[in-house]
């Protein structure tokens, strides 16, 4: 008994010595903490949410180079990116060589002076619309992002559950039903009447999404004063959670475990898609037949995000990184990403290209999604002003349409709470 | 080995005096006296050595452990933002925002909540569990071995499969209550039932430990108890409660206050069970806890004078209920061992 | 004791056992199914056959060799260190006499009751003066020492060495280092494998204090695997296989060690 113990002991001591020895090899190999390895090849990370199709650009890098090699640090949501980098960016260290931005969030990034690179250079004047790279100026007019695309919006479909509640199925007709809220509702009401099961759109955070990109000041005013309780978003938020009793709302956070499940399980049957969104929805659907892109928004045109790449200033290899991010922005490859993922270019050269212009997107019934984005921005008339606190009182708003979807308040009560957490971000 | 404990407290006295004079003592026995140097050095490394080995606890302790403490209370007085650092000396403030923000409140609630809804039945599951093991089974070490197999699953992979098992609309719980039935529950949405799922995780991955604990407890009890009230006509049911119970009462102390520490800490179950996108614990924080406030003030609002204060708040409700367990146990032992 | 079970016991037992290994089971028949038969509420309850193309597109999503390495790294190093210190310091409270040493001990217990959560902001703030944050370094230091471990270790070593051993090499000239390294640390052995064994599965799974410290490029694997599951395809059969995939290495050690951690979990209480 006694030996036996013993020699258990030594087996397992013996195992702990190989496991360190294991570990300190694994350090060893991956733990370079500058990017920088002995043979002189510096890594850049790039770090993402969402779907930015970059993955195969990066791919053609690292192939075509040998010593800048690019890594894709990929992040679920927005809301997660946004917490590690404001964390990372107090703590002077941990963020990517280059950091992606939503849109929403870019005046934030502005105010933060000096924590990003100055990005100004004549290689790139010009290159992005004249409204996008307004976005990414500061107030010393530096440029602290490189625009990677816009989101024009256009409405996605089910043609097949369409079909099934009467309604036209064809792209243009369909287009024709919905040129207002109140006739996109109307409409939603005529299809949930035929289709009980399935809900008009596939959540409450979406539409007002949609709705908020098309409001001159939804939270702040021009001075950057917060200001909720204006007449316009006092509209938009009677109409989601107004929609949320006729029963037009699948009731789902949108990104959630039940919103993604949604789309293989006839959840629901229409969406504000921007052009990123395509991605997504195609990775959601898979198998699932019937998508389609009509050419219209209701109540006009309407942008939701696009994204920006920004250097922080803490990294250790500023002008690779430099470098990477305006490779990664400029037109040959955001056509390509628009072929992978559906992001729209935002800039003029990729929107002239013919590869965008006569785009088609086979999982869309073959939609000229081209075209359509193109003409989507083309009829965007208002830019919201955005100032510092919108990402954040964005994240207030959702959490408040969530909790008149999901039954734990009514809509007077999630409003009042709303105007406290505004309150409490100071 | 009874004695041990007397023999650490009293013995080192007693002990110590003839040791001390001991070289002086070894020079007249024979044996070479040694050179003057040596015997100081002996002498150093035998008064400087405890000191040496205990101190990097104590150093690291006081840089990690000690250090945060004072200098949460230090931060907790301040304005103090994530990104600009300090600001100025605002007393109490911190304080009374925090006591004062309905979420505090609430996520206290959901706090004490969870944690009674974990730890309550997970102590009773465990008693059981244990008695059960407390037999002469085949494949002992196998069937304590089975038991145990939850712990070293990570809260985060409990979290994630235990969600997925959990969904609102299509999990697989929610399909299971409707073939009996049921209507499907809304365990991301209503505040008690999304309680009762992460109470399952924690449940889940506790209670074989636990039970495990209890059972050495229960083995270290004398047999002849047993064989005594056997003899006086005591039945199995009544031998564990009038027996085994009381006697392993000092272990249950040790479990309730170890889980309370632990359980009222809860942070990466709910964070990851919540599926909104600020990822506080649901819409309306029917799930948040009070470590998911302490990250929310701190990274996400980015206030770390905030975040310090509801982390001395979350220590004072710890201590507290690390008070009232051990009153209570004694308490319901010492009824028990009226009789 | 001549208690003889009978089904009741095995048939409770064994429907517990079945409790255990149910969730584990999930993951892994979810992880072998594609999307669209994960989505469903009730798959088949046989695994399919796409779990290594799952778990292929899981380590390509995330971080994972990386992760998976830090993570052994930052448990092994810590694992070590707490049973090198511990077993110096637990030596020191069971065995040698100084000044203050009651007292002392009291305030290693006491500091037993500390939860870290407390620290956290201070030590965000400190992690970030040395601009350790975003490096491993910042999850390992906070756990070169347990309080917990050197109670543990003095606990057993208060037994497991006899006085008249030490006081014998003191006699016989031994130095103290001497004496600890030839005496002390072989009686150690069995408490020591177990608090490494403790200690390595506390750091795995710990995620809270990583979560702040370290960056999305440079997680441990809880990290990475929050980031999984937050994914912006919430694919199960993806994140499940990524989950299955990531406790495999705790099940090897379980399946090596659980003796051992049984009875350190025994052996634990009737200490403490």
């Amino acid at each position: 008994m006694k030996t036996s113990k013993t020699r258990r002991y030594r087996l397992a001591s013996s195992a702990l010595v190989a496991l360190t020895l294991a570990t300190t090899a694994a350090a060893c190999g991956g733990g370079d903490d500058d990017g920088t390895t002995a043979d002189g090849v510096t890594t850049i990370t790039v770090a993402t949410f969402n779907e930015f199709g970059y993955e195969g650009l990066i791919d053609e890098w690292n192939a075509a180079n040998d010593d800048i090699k690019i890594e894709q640090v990929k992040v679920g949501t927005w809301d997660d990116a946004k917490a590690n980098l404001y964390t990372k960016l107090a703590a002077g260290s941990g963020l990517s060589d280059i950091e992606a931005i939503e849109g929403d969030a870019m005046p934030a990034i502005l105010a933060e002076e000096g924590a990003f690179e100055d990005l100004t250079d004549d290689e790139v004047d010009g290159r992005w619309l004249p409204w996008v790279e307004e976005k990414t100026l500061n107030a010393d007019g530096q440029m602290i992002g490189y625009a990677t695309d816009i989101g024009p919006e256009g409405i996605c479909y089910r043609s097949d559950l369409f079909e099934k509640a009467g309604l036209p199925t064809d792209r243009e007709e369909v287009a024709g039903l919905m040129g207002t809220w109140d006739d996109y509702f109307a409409l939603g009401e005529e299809f949930i009447k035929k289709v009980p099961d399935t809900a008009w759109y596939d959540s409450s955070g979406g539409l007002a999404q949609a709705m908020l990109n098309q409001v001159e000041n939804p939270f702040e005013t021009d001075d950057n004063t917060v200001e909720v309780e204006n007449d316009e978003l006092e509209a938009v938020w009677a109409d989601v959670t107004g929609n949320i009793e006729k029963g037009l709302s699948t009731k789902l956070p949108q990104w959630s475990d039940d919103w993604t499940a949604s789309f293989q399980n006839d959840g629901f049957a229409t969406m504000a898609c921007p052009g990123w969104m395509l991605g997504v929805v195609e990775g959601n659907a898979e198998g699932v037949k019937g998508w389609d892109i009509a050419n219209v928004f209701p109540g006009g045109g309407g942008n939701w995000g696009g994204s920006f790449l920004t250097v922080p200033a803490q990294g250790e290899n500023i002008e690779e990184a430099k470098e990477v991010a305006a490779w990664l922005t400029a037109p040959e490859q955001q056509v390509k990403a628009f072929a992978a993922k559906g992001t729209f270019p935002s800039q003029v050269e990729a929107l002239e290209s013919g590869e965008v212009t006569s785009a088609t997107n086979a999982f869309f019934n073959d939609a000229p999604t081209g075209e359509i984005l193109a003409e989507r921005a083309q009829a965007v008339t208002v830019q919201p002003y955005k100032g510092p606190k919108y990402s954040d009182i964005l994240q207030a708003f959702q959490a408040a349409v969530l909790r008149v979807d999901d039954g734990s308040q009514d809509a007077a009560q999630s409003w009042d709470q709303f105007l406290t957490d505004v309150e409490a971000l100071g | 080995m009874s004695n041990s404990t007397t023999s650490r407290g009293g013995g080192t006295q007693t002990v110590s005096s003839p040791r001390e004079g001991s070289p002086s003592a070894s020079g007249p026995t024979g044996r070479a006296p040694r050179p003057e140097w040596r015997q100081r050095l002996t002498r150093l490394d035998v008064r400087l050595s405890p000191y040496l080995y205990i101190s990097p606890f104590f150093l690291l302790f006081l840089v990690v452990g000690m250090f945060p403490l004072g200098y949460t209370a230090w931060v907790s007085v301040h304005d103090w933002s994530l990104i600009g650092g300090k600001g100025e000396f605002v007393g109490l403030d911190n304080f009374r925002e925090v006591l004062g923000n309905p979420y505090f409140t609430k996520q206290l609630v959901n706090t004490i909540s969870i944690f009674l809804l974990s730890s309550v039945p997970q102590i009773v599951i465990a008693v059981v569990l244990a008695a059960l093991l407390d037999n002469q089974l085949r494949g002992r070490t196998l069937w304590r071995m089975s038991i145990l197999l939850p712990f070293v699953v990570s809260p985060v992979a409990v979290a994630i499969i235990f969600g997925s098992l959990y969904g609102d609309r299509y999990g697989l719980i929610n399909e299971l209550l409707g073939y009996v039935g049921i209507d499907p529950i809304g365990w991301h949405t209503e505040r008690w039932a999304s309680h009762v799922a992460i109470a399952t995780m924690v449940n889940w991955r506790w209670t074989g430990y636990n039970a495990l604990i209890c059972l050495a407890a229960m083995q270290a009890v004398p047999r002849e108890l047993y064989e005594a009230a056997a003899i006086d006509g005591a039945g199995r049911v009544r031998q564990f409660v009038s027996i085994t119970l009381p006697m392993i009462r000092p272990t249950m102390i040790f479990v309730v206050i170890t889980s309370t520490i632990g359980g009222l800490q809860i942070f990466a179950e709910p964070r990851l069970f919540d599926e909104t996108n600020a990822r506080n614990g649901g819409s309306d924080r029917q799930f948040g806890t009070i470590t998911m406030l302490i990250y929310d003030f701190g990274w996400q609002l980015r206030d770390l004078g905030r975040a310090s204060a509801t982390a001395w708040l979350l220590f004072v409700v710890i201590c507290a209920f690390g008070i009232a367990n051990f009153l209570l146990i004694r308490r319901i032992g010492a009824l028990g061992g009226d009789r | 004791m001549t208690r003889r079970p009978g089904f009741l016991v095995y048939g409770l037992l064994a429907a517990f056992l079945v409790g255990s290994a149910a969730p584990l089971y999930w993951s892994f028949l979810l992880g072998s199914h594609t999307k669209e038969i994960a989505a469903q509420g009730v798959p088949p309850l046989l695994p399919g056959g796409h779990f290594w193309s799952n778990a292929e597109r899981a380590i390509a999503t995330i971080p994972f060799w990386k992760a998976i390495g830090n993570s052994l790294l930052v448990s092994t190093v810590t694992a070590c260190s707490v049973v090198f210190f511990c077993t110096l310091a637990g030596y020191a409270f069971a065995k040698l006499r100084f000044r203050g040493r009651g007292p002392l001990l009291v305030f290693v217990i006491a500091t037993m009751a500390i939860p870290t959560q407390l620290g956290v902001v201070p030590l965000f703030i400190l992690m970030s003066e040395f601009g350790w944050t975003g490096s491993i370094t910042s999850v390992i230091i906070p756990w070169l020492v347990t309080a917990f471990g050197v109670f543990f270790m003095r606990q057993y070593l208060v037994d497991a060495v006899p006085d008249e051993l030490v006081e014998a090499a003191r006699m016989d000239g031994c130095s103290q280092i001497r004496i600890f390294w030839h005496v002390a640390a072989p009686a150690a052995r069995p408490a020591a494998a177990i608090l490494w064994l403790f200690t390595f599965m506390q750091v795995w799974t710990d995620f809270f204090w990583p979560l702040i410290a370290l960056p999305h490029s440079n997680p441990t694997i809880q990290v990475a695997l929050n980031q999984l599951q937050s994914g912006f395809f919430k694919d199960y059969s993806l994140v499940l296989a990524g989950t299955t995939l990531a406790t495999i290495p705790l099940l090897v050690l379980f399946v090596v060690a659980g003796r051992q951690l049984v009875a350190g979990i025994m052996q634990g209480a009737v200490k403490g």
